[in-house]
C-alpha cells in the first residue's frame, strides 16, 4: 500500500470526492452523521481533512459563504489526482480481499 | 432548519477560539462551528447548545489549529537587540530623571519593607534546620479539657517513662523536665542558671555536639551536668570545667561532664545547661522537686521528643496515646488530656501553643507578613503600571518606528519588561541601602525583636532571594504597561497617537481611593496610638514616681537594708513592698466582712508604714500603719474602690471595721487611701488592700532627694555589697521602669507609623500617576482655555477639583472606618483619649499636602506650557 489511509480518513476522502467542489468541514460531518449514522465531532473531521491535505490527497481553497455562517467563508476541499489514486487502490485492495473469501462463509449456497 | 439569526454562540468561546487558532484557519473553522451550533439549536435548548459549542471549541485545539510560535524567526539578532534594549533603557532612565527618581523611590520604599519581611521569614524558618533527619523528629503535645482551648507543648511527666518502656515503635525518646534552676555561688557572686533535665538519647536525637566530654555517657550518672560554652566560661574562666562541681542552691552538687559546642544554628530548644534525667527521681525523693512521677493530672513541666522513621509508627503511637487517655482519665476526672503529635519543623513558626520550651513565633504572624508583603508590592506595582502608561505617549514614536522596522510584539514586550527590571534592580540597590542603614537598626531596637530573638542579618542566600524578588517584581510591574505599548498600531503611534481611552480612569481612581483610605486609616491609627500612650504615661498616676529608686531585695533582709540606707544623706525615705505598682504585677486576696458573706476578690499589696508617704498617697481617713504595736500585720488599709465594694458611704465609717481574710484571720481597717493606679494603666482601678507584711517584701523603694549622680549610685552599691557580697545591686528608676513596661506600645506606634508613611508614599505615587495622566489628556483643553483668556489659577482649580473630591471622600471613608476600628481597642482602656475631629483634620491636611504637591506640580506644568506648542498641529 503506497497510501497509508486510515479507515476514517478513507470515509472522509470518499465524501470529499462525492461532494465535488462543495465539500467543507460541516458538509462532510453532516454526511457522516446522517448517512452513516455515526456520531462524530467537528474537530475530528477537520483534523482528518488537514491530515489528508498534508498527505497531498486533497487540496483546499477559499469558497463562498451562507447566511448561517455569519458571513464567514468556507474552506472548500477537492480531491487531487493522488487522492483519486489512493481511493482506487483502497477499493482494489478490498475487492481482492473480498474475492478471497470462500462462498460458504456468508452462507450463500 | 429553524431560522435563528438572533441567537449567537457564547461570545467568550468565540474569543477564546480566535485567540488560539491560527489566523488562516480561523474564518473557515469558525464558520463551520457556527453552522454546527445552529444545528444544535434546532433540536436542543440554548444552554445545551452552548455547552456543546464550548466542547467543540475546546476539542479543536490541536497541532493543526494552534498558533505558530515565533520559532521560525531569525534568532541571530537577539544579542544585538538585547544590547540595544539595554542601551535605550539606560538612556531613558537617565533622560527622565524625575520619573525614574519617583519610580525608584516608590518601589524601593515598598521593597525595603518586603526585604525586612523576607529576612524575617528566613530567620524564622532557619530554626532547627541543622538536625540530621530533622523531619523525622516529633514531639507529643496535649490539649486539656479545662482552661483555655490551646494546644500545650508539655505532657504529663509519667508519659515519657511509659512510652520509653512500653512502646517500641519509635526511637530515641527524649524527655525534658524543667527545674535545673537556682543560683550558683561563684567567687562570692551568685549567678542564676536555668536548664533542663534530659536523657542520654538527647545527643542521638538532636545534632548538638560536645566540645568536651563523652556524648554517650555524659548524661548517664545522676547529678551530671552539661553546660553551654558561654556559661562554662562564666563559671570557670580559663580553667577546664570538666570534672568540676557546681553547687546549685536548692538542688545539690552537680558534676560537670561536658561542655556543649556552639549551636550550629538557631533552635527552639532554649537552655543554659542540661542535667541527667536520672537525677530527677532522686530529687523527687528528697522533696527538692515536686514528685510528678505518677501525676497524670499535672502537665506543665515535661516535654517529650522522639524520632519516627516510618509514618506508620506515628499512627500506631497515636492509637496508643488515645488508649492512654482512656486509661488514665474518665468522665469524672477534673483534668483530661488528649495527646497529639507535632513535627519538630512545625514548631517555629508553628501554631500558637502554651508552655513552649523556648520562644516561638506563631505561624499566623508569618502568614500575615507574607500577605502584607504581597499587598505592598501589588500597590506599588499597580502604581508603577499607571505611571508608565501615563507616560507612554513619549515613547509611542519609538514603538512606532520599531514596529515599522520589523519588531514583533514579543520583542517589544521584552524590551519594556527589561526596562522595568532594570528600574526594579536600581530600586533594589536603594532598598538594600535603606534596609541596612535604617530598617534593620530600627527593628533591632524594638523590644519585641529581642523578646522573639530576631536576627535580621542578611546573608548571601538572602541577598540572592532579594535579587530574585526584585527581578520578579520588575517582570510583573513591566508586563502590563508593555502589553499596552506593544499593542499600539504602528501607524497610530507614528501619527502622534491618541492616548488610550478614558474608560480605565474610573478604575484607576477607585484604586487610588482605596490607597487613600488605607493611608488615612493608618495615619489616624498611628496618631491615636501615639496619643493614647503619651496620655497613659504622662497621666496622673495618683502616686509619686519621680526620684524613686526601686531596689530588688534578692532575698536580702529589708530592715537591715533600710537601716543602712536611711543613714545616707541623700536618701529621703525607704519603704518596702512585695510588688511595684503600675507595671502589671499584683496579688489577689479573698475578703469578706462577715462569715455569712460571699467572698470578694480584692487586689493586694504588702507594704510598710513609709509606703503612703513615699509614694505621696493621700490618706482620706484613719491612720497609717504602726509597726511598733504588736500584731501590726492585722492592720489593713483600703482604697476608695474597696470602700465602695464593701458598701461604705464615707471613709471614716470604714475605719475600725474588721474584715475576714481568706485564711479566716480577722484584720482591722485602720486607714483609707485615695485611689491610685496600682494596676496596668489601661485597667480600671480595682478594690485594693494594703497589708503590713514585712516578710513578703521583695522591693525597697528608696526616695532620693534629687536625681542621683553616679557617685551616689556607687555609694548605694557600696552599702549593698557590705550587706550582701554575693549579689550585685539591682535597681531601676521607678519612672523608667514604668516607661519600659509600656515599650511594647511604643513598638506598635513605631511599626504603624512606618507603615503609614509607606502607604502615603505609595498613595502619593498613585496620585502622581493619575495627575500626570489627566493633565496630559487635557493639555489641549488647557491650551484653548489659555488662548481664550483663562487665568493660571482657574486652570489649576479646574484640574485639581476632581482630586479634591477624591481625597475628601477618601478621608471621610478612612476616618469612619478607622473610628470603628480604633474604637474596638480604645474601649479596652479604662482611661482613654477621645477620637476627635482634630485627628481627622490632621490626616486630611496630611493627605491634602501630598495631593497638592503631586497634582499642583503637574497642573502648574500644564499652565506654563505655551498654548502655541500644544495647538500648533491642529
Amino acid at each position: 500500500m503506497r497510501f497509508n489511509l486510515g479507515e476514517f480518513e478513507e470515509i472522509v476522502l470518499l465524501i470529499v470526492a462525492a461532494q465535488h467542489n462543495e465539500a467543507y468541514g460541516m458538509s462532510v460531518t453532516n454526511v457522516i452523521e446522517e448517512e452513516l449514522k455515526r456520531p462524530v465531532t467537528l474537530s475530528s473531521v477537520h483534523t482528518a481533512l488537514y491530515r489528508l491535505e498534508e498527505k497531498g490527497l486533497i487540496s483546499s481553497g477559499i469558497g463562498g459563504t451562507t447566511k448561517s455562517r455569519g458571513g464567514r467563508r468556507k474552506r472548500i476541499f477537492n480531491i487531487t489526482a493522488a487522492g483519486k489514486e489512493a481511493l482506487l487502490e483502497a477499493r482494489n485492495a478490498r475487492s481482492r480481499l473480498w474475492s478471497l473469501i470462500p462462498h460458504f462463509v456468508f452462507g450463500e449456497s | 432548519m429553524k431560522e435563528t439569526p438572533d441567537i449567537k454562540p457564547p461570545k467568550w468561546a468565540d474569543r477564546f477560539f480566535e485567540w488560539y487558532c491560527r489566523n488562516e484557519l480561523t474564518e473557515s473553522i469558525q464558520g463551520d462551528l457556527h453552522e454546527r451550533y445552529e444545528a444544535y439549536l434546532s433540536s436542543l435548548s440554548k444552554r445545551k447548545a452552548d455547552s456543546l459549542y464550548w466542547r467543540d471549541v475546546l476539542l479543536f485545539m490541536n497541532r493543526h489549529t494552534l498558533r505558530r510560535t515565533y520559532t521560525r524567526q531569525l534568532k541571530t539578532n537577539w544579542i544585538t537587540m538585547f544590547n540595544n534594549y539595554t542601551l535605550v533603557a539606560f538612556r531613558n532612565i537617565l533622560r527622565n530623571k524625575a520619573f525614574t527618581g519617583i519610580n525608584v523611590l516608590g518601589l524601593s520604599v515598598s521593597m525595603s519593607i518586603c526585604l525586612v519581611i523576607i529576612t524575617m521569614i528566613n530567620d524564622q524558618t532557619s530554626y532547627d534546620d541543622f538536625h540530621k533527619n530533622g523531619d523525622q523528629i516529633y514531639r507529643v503535645t496535649h490539649r486539656r479539657s479545662t482552661g483555655v482551648d490551646l494546644a500545650i507543648a508539655t505532657v504529663p511527666a509519667p508519659l515519657g517513662k511509659k512510652i520509653r518502656e512500653e512502646f517500641p515503635g519509635v526511637e530515641d525518646v527524649v524527655r525534658f523536665r524543667r527545674g535545673v534552676s537556682g543560683e550558683i555561688l561563684d567567687n562570692g557572686k551568685a549567678i542564676a542558671i536555668n536548664g533542663l533535665f534530659t536523657d542520654t538519647e538527647f545527643f542521638d536525637l538532636f545534632q548538638f555536639e560536645l566540645r568536651s566530654g563523652d556524648r554517650s555517657t555524659a548524661l548517664d550518672d545522676p547529678f551530671s551536668i552539661i553546660l553551654k560554652r558561654d556559661i562554662a566560661e562564666k563559671f570557670f574562666k580559663t580553667q577546664d570545667p570538666m570534672g568540676q562541681t557546681l553547687l546549685i542552691e536548692g538542688l545539690g552538687q552537680f558534676k560537670v561532664t561536658g561542655v556543649l559546642e556552639e549551636f550550629p544554628g538557631k533552635s527552639h530548644l532554649e537552655f543554659q545547661a542540661l542535667a541527667s534525667f536520672s537525677t530527677v527521681p532522686l530529687l523527687e525523693n528528697q522533696g527538692k522537686l515536686s514528685d510528678l512521677s505518677n501525676s497524670w493530672d499535672k502537665a506543665s513541666a515535661s516535654w517529650l521528643y522522639f524520632k519516627a522513621e516510618q509514618k506508620e509508627s506515628l499512627r500506631d503511637l497515636q492509637v496508643y496515646l488515645d488508649e492512654l487517655t482512656d486509661e488514665f482519665y474518665n468522665e469524672e476526672s477534673e483534668f483530661t488530656a488528649t495527646f497529639f503529635l507535632q513535627k519538630m519543623t512545625d514548631i517555629t513558626p508553628g501554631p500558637l501553643m502554651g508552655n513552649q520550651i523556648g520562644q516561638s513565633m506563631p505561624n499566623f504572624f508569618v502568614y500575615g507578613l507574607i500577605v502584607l508583603a504581597f499587598l505592598i508590592m501589588i500597590c506599588a506595582t499597580l502604581n508603577y503600571a499607571n505611571l508608565s502608561t501615563a507616560r507612554a505617549i513619549t515613547r509611542l514614536k519609538e514603538v512606532g518606528i520599531r514596529k515599522v522596522m520589523g519588531s514583533t510584539r514579543p520583542q517589544l514586550i521584552f524590551q519594556f519588561v527589561l526596562e522595568a527590571v532594570l528600574i526594579s534592580l536600581i530600586a533594589l540597590a536603594v532598598a538594600i541601602l535603606l534596609l541596612n542603614v535604617m530598617l534593620i537598626p530600627a527593628f533591632e531596637q524594638l523590644s519585641i525583636s529581642s523578646i522573639l530573638g530576631w536576627e535580621l542579618v542578611p546573608d548571601l542566600n538572602i541577598y540572592l532571594q532579594f535579587v530574585l524578588f526584585s527581578m520578579l517584581t520588575g517582570i510583573f510591574t513591566g508586563f502590563f504597561p508593555s502589553l499596552y505599548m506593544a499593542s499600539v498600531q504602528a501607524i497610530q503611534a507614528l501619527k502622534g497617537a491618541r492616548i488610550p481611552k478614558m474608560s480605565r480612569v474610573g478604575l484607576k481612581k477607585s484604586l487610588i481611593l482605596v490607597q487613600l483610605v488605607i493611608s488615612v486609616i493608618l495615619i489616624i491609627s498611628s496618631s491615636l496610638v501615639h496619643r493614647q500612650i503619651k496620655y497613659m504615661i504622662t497621666r496622673d498616676y495618683g502616686f509619686e514616681k519621680d526620684n524613686i529608686l526601686n531596689i530588688d531585695l534578692q532575698g536580702q533582709d529589708f530592715q537591715l537594708l533600710k537601716t543602712e540606707l536611711e543613714q545616707v544623706s541623700f536618701v529621703d525615705k525607704v519603704s518596702g513592698a512585695n510588688n511595684i505598682p503600675s507595671i502589671g504585677r499584683h496579688d489577689d486576696i479573698k475578703v469578706r466582712r462577715f462569715v455569712s458573706d460571699e467572698q470578694l476578690e480584692f487586689n493586694y499589696f504588702s507594704v510598710d508604714e513609709n509606703y503612703v508617704d513615699n509614694l505621696d498617697l493621700q490618706l482620706l481617713a484613719g491612720s497609717n500603719f504602726n509597726p511598733s504595736i504588736s500584731g501590726s500585720h492585722r492592720q489593713l488599709m483600703i482604697n476608695e474602690q474597696a470602700l465602695k465594694t464593701l458598701g461604705f458611704e464615707d471613709p471614716s465609717e470604714a475605719v475600725g471595721v474588721n474584715l475576714i481574710l481568706e485564711d479566716s484571720t480577722s484584720s482591722k481597717i485602720i486607714g483609707v487611701v485615695k485611689d491610685y493606679n496600682f494596676m496596668m494603666l489601661y485597667m480600671d482601678i480595682k478594690p485594693l488592700i494594703l497589708q503590713h507584711h514585712p516578710e513578703e517584701f521583695e522591693w525597697a523603694q528608696v526616695k532620693l532627694a534629687s536625681n542621683p549622680s553616679i557617685n551616689q549610685i556607687t555609694q548605694l552599691e557600696h552599702i549593698w555589697s557590705k550587706l550582701d557580697p554575693n549579689h550585685d545591686l539591682e535597681f531601676e528608676f521607678f519612672d523608667e521602669q514604668i516607661e519600659d513596661f509600656y515599650s511594647t506600645f511604643y513598638d506598635i506606634v513605631y511599626i504603624v507609623g512606618l507603615v503609614s508613611i509607606l502607604s502615603m508614599v505609595i498613595a502619593g505615587m498613585g496620585l502622581l500617576a493619575i495627575a500626570t495622566y489627566t493633565v496630559r489628556i487635557r493639555l489641549k483643553e488647557v491650551g484653548i482655555r489659555k488662548v481664550l483668556g483663562a487665568r493660571p489659577g482657574d486652570i489649576v482649580i479646574l484640574l485639581g477639583k476632581g482630586f479634591f473630591v477624591l481625597i475628601l471622600v477618601g478621608t471621610l471613608i478612612g476616618s469612619s472606618l478607622s473610628f470603628l476600628g480604633n474604637k474596638a481597642w480604645l474601649d479596652l482602656f479604662a482611661y482613654r483619649i477621645d477620637f476627635g475631629l482634630d485627628i481627622m483634620g490632621i490626616a486630611f491636611l496630611f493627605v491634602l499636602t501630598v495631593t497638592v504637591l503631586t497634582i499642583g506640580i503637574q497642573a502648574l506644568k500644564a499652565v506654563e506650557t505655551n498654548p502655541s506648542e500644544i495647538l500648533r498641529n491642529e
